[in-house]
């Protein structure tokens, strides 16, 4: 035991005396995540939370324009600001300096072509059903279009469902203005209360509900994602220092001085495994709290944890170990130092890109998707979506953690053929 | 039979996919308390001979015996009396000779009251004190060859291989390396040194073995060996058995 001791100790006096190292491993993923989370943040709060920053521009006096732009206020859907500008011109350049994402411009003429389409419509009601014959309706209405305008970063599906939304609350105000229309016509004082129940009422609802295996309700925002996205990267950037520390040793001739000692060179990789691992899981503890206690102070989403926690250890277990699994790949077969740390960090960022670290893995395209699945970082990170936004059902967990121990065993085999092979096991 | 401490008999060494032997069928003897030399040029097998006698590598064919103990060699139970100075500074400079000799004198079976004990004992032969905790990465050239030595002596081994332990240190360094082996081999510790200072050689070594191509060209003790081959020193004697041409 003494042996061991002395061991990890050695291992963590070389880990703490390496100051880049350490800055790589603990302030660069804190850094990470709370930049990344906070530039993300909107775009999840878009996504999810679906106020779309909109400045409207109503060149209509009509009552029909104030209550469209009342539905879409009373919709909750919108953050509105109404501007006065003259010009298509100057609302462009408004839209752009003020930084919103769309805007809707609505004409002169809207309130007067709405009406006159009810009447329209309504005239030709009351001719086909032979109750009356308007002669002064015009059988064509040449409409102003209102103009939606969008940055050019959003995406088409995005902007269609917006279009979509206004189209739905014109159709409601055509199909109230065409109900009115009729009951002017056929001399009734007011709309009968019973019709306008009828219509706002007998909607047919649609319920949204997440598939999950169980019942959690945990939506994904850039907390839930980034948190564990960032940890992940944190535990497998250790490639730089525990790599560089193998290469380091197999390199000065201390492997090959150990191997005229009477210990067991299992001895010295598993005091390298221990301060390792335990050096990621106190990136998971430090990186989790301060999201924790201080995300909300930033306004960010709160970090919700798993209610699974045996299973959360077992995916923070088994993701440090394939981190440092591979870290001690990449040190074995490294012929450099400078070899290491090049590959090793850029695996670990190509790894990150394929793997949905920077960008959720579902958002991918379908190509995407299945690459992603040889990132060992996509392993992960799907063990803590299952923990985090799923409920952490075992039954999901099983795959994640069946393909992180196959990973595992294959890169502590191959470290043990490559240091078997150069003799120093 | 003399009271051996190393005894070789047909070493061969052939490495994977070599179509030459480095070793080939080498027998000579080490006795105990002596300081052996083993020279040759580049690429004769000297380092490959330490590395099988110190059980880095494993022999093709041929035996080791210690101690003169006729069964096979069982390293396990040899390594606590072996110690190994490699001419890489094989051992960790983020640390202090103090950590680095903790770690290696644990690695050597020692208890933490022996660590420093010897520790103190060694820094102190050494020249070493007052940087004992110092980190070894900003110390010159010649004190760290006197910690990559104090490292391989920490557990006092019968016997202790090394391989170039002066090469590029100061005069100073040397003399303090050189007196410091001396005292230990008068304390009983054989010592076996590769070099390529023949001068250094000559005046530290009892006994020498040329080594060329993977053959023992001669072996003996030095004075003997210069009167038989007609030669006024070892340079002289080494240029005569192994040629003057280039051996990189």
């Amino acid at each position: 035991m003494f042996k061991l001791f002395i061991a990890i100790k050695k291992e963590f006096l070389i880990l703490i005396y390496d100051k880049a190292g350490l800055v790589v491993m603990f302030a660069m993923p804190i850094l990470l995540v709370f930049v990344i989370t906070i530039v993300q943040d909107s775009a999840f709060r878009i996504v999810n939370e679906n106020r779309i920053s909109m400045l409207i521009v109503n060149q209509d006096t009509g009552v029909q324009s104030k209550k469209l732009i009342k539905l879409m206020s009373e919709s909750g859907l919108f953050r509105l600001e109404q501007g006065s500008i003259s010009t298509k011109n100057s609302f462009k350049e408004t839209l752009l300096k003020k930084d919103f994402l769309t805007g809707l411009y609505i004409p002169s003429d809207f309130s007067e072509k709405l009406i006159a389409k009810a009447n329209l419509v309504s005239a030709g009601m009351m001719d086909e059903l032979g109750l009356d014959r308007d002669l002064n309706t015009s059988e064509n209405i040449n409409f102003s279009d209102i103009e939606f305008f969008h940055d050019p970063v959003l995406q088409e599906n995005y902007c269609l469902s917006v279009i979509n939304m206004i189209d739905a609350f014109l159709k409601g105000m055509e199909g109230e203005l065409f109900i009115n229309t009729m009951c002017d016509r056929l001399e009734l004082k007011e709309t009968p209360q019973k019709l306008k129940d009828a219509m706002i009422n007998n909607i047919i609802p649609i319920k949204r509900k997440a598939v999950t295996a169980s019942d959690s309700n945990v939506l994904p925002n850039s907390t839930q994602h980034n948190v564990p996205a960032w940890t992940i990267f944190a535990m497998f950037f250790m490639v730089v220092s525990l790599g560089n520390n193998i290469v380091k040793e197999r390199l000065n001739g201390s492997f090959i001085r150990l191997k005229t000692m009477p210990s067991s060179f299992i001895l010295i990789l598993a005091s390298k495994m221990f301060v390792y691992l335990s050096a990621a899981l106190l990136q998971v503890c430090i990186i989790f709290s301060l999201a924790k206690l201080t995300f909300p102070l930033l306004g960010l989403p709160e970090l919700t944890m798993p209610l699974n926690w045996l299973g959360f250890l077992l995916v923070v277990l088994l993701s440090s170990f394939a981190a440092v699994s591979y870290a001690m790949l990449v040190g074995s077969f490294a012929k450099t130092q400078e070899q290491s740390y090049g590959f090793g960090a850029i695996s670990i960022v190509i790894f990150a890109a394929i793997g949905g670290i920077w960008v959720p893995s579902f958002v991918m395209p379908d190509y995407m998707q299945f690459i992603s699945v040889v990132s060992p970082l996509n392993w992960c990170l799907e063990g803590f979506y299952v923990l985090f936004l799923k409920g952490g059902v075992w039954g999901e967990l099983q795959p994640v953690v069946l393909g992180l121990f196959i990973f595992i065993i294959s890169c502590l085999s191959l470290v043990y053929l490559k240091l078997k092979k150069e003799k120093i096991v | 039979m003399h009271d051996n401490c190393i005894h070789i008999e047909n070493l061969s060494k052939c490495y994977d996919g070599a179509d030459f032997y480095s070793l080939n069928e080498i027998s000579f003897s080490i006795l105990k308390g002596e300081k052996f030399g083993l020279l040759g040029p580049n690429g004769a097998g000297k380092t490959t001979l330490i590395s099988i006698l110190c059980g880095i590598f494993s022999q093709s064919a041929g035996e080791v015996f210690y101690w003169n103990n006729n069964s096979k060699v069982d390293f396990n139970e040899i390594k606590s009396n072996i110690g190994y100075v490699p001419q890489d500074y094989a051992f960790y400079q983020e640390l202090t000779p103090i950590q680095n000799l903790e770690y290696f004198g644990a690695l050597y079976n020692l208890s933490s009251t022996l660590i420093n004990e010897r520790t103190k004992s060694v820094l102190k032969v050494l020249g070493l004190s007052d940087v004992a905790n110092k980190r070894i990465e900003t110390f010159s050239g010649g004190m760290k060859r006197r910690v990559n030595l104090a490292i391989g002596v920490i557990h006092k081994p019968k016997v202790l291989f090394l391989d170039e332990p002066t090469v590029g240190v100061d005069v100073q360094s040397k003399v303090a390396i050189l007196k410091f082996l001396n005292e230990l081999n008068l304390q009983g510790t054989t010592i076996i040194y590769t070099s390529h200072h023949l001068e250094e050689a000559q005046e530290f070594c009892n006994r020498i073995a040329l080594i060329d191509s993977g053959e023992i060209i001669v072996n003996g003790e030095i004075n003997d060996l210069l009167q038989s081959n007609q030669s006024k020193d070892l340079k002289h004697l080494f240029i005569k058995l192994t040629g003057e041409e280039y051996r990189d």
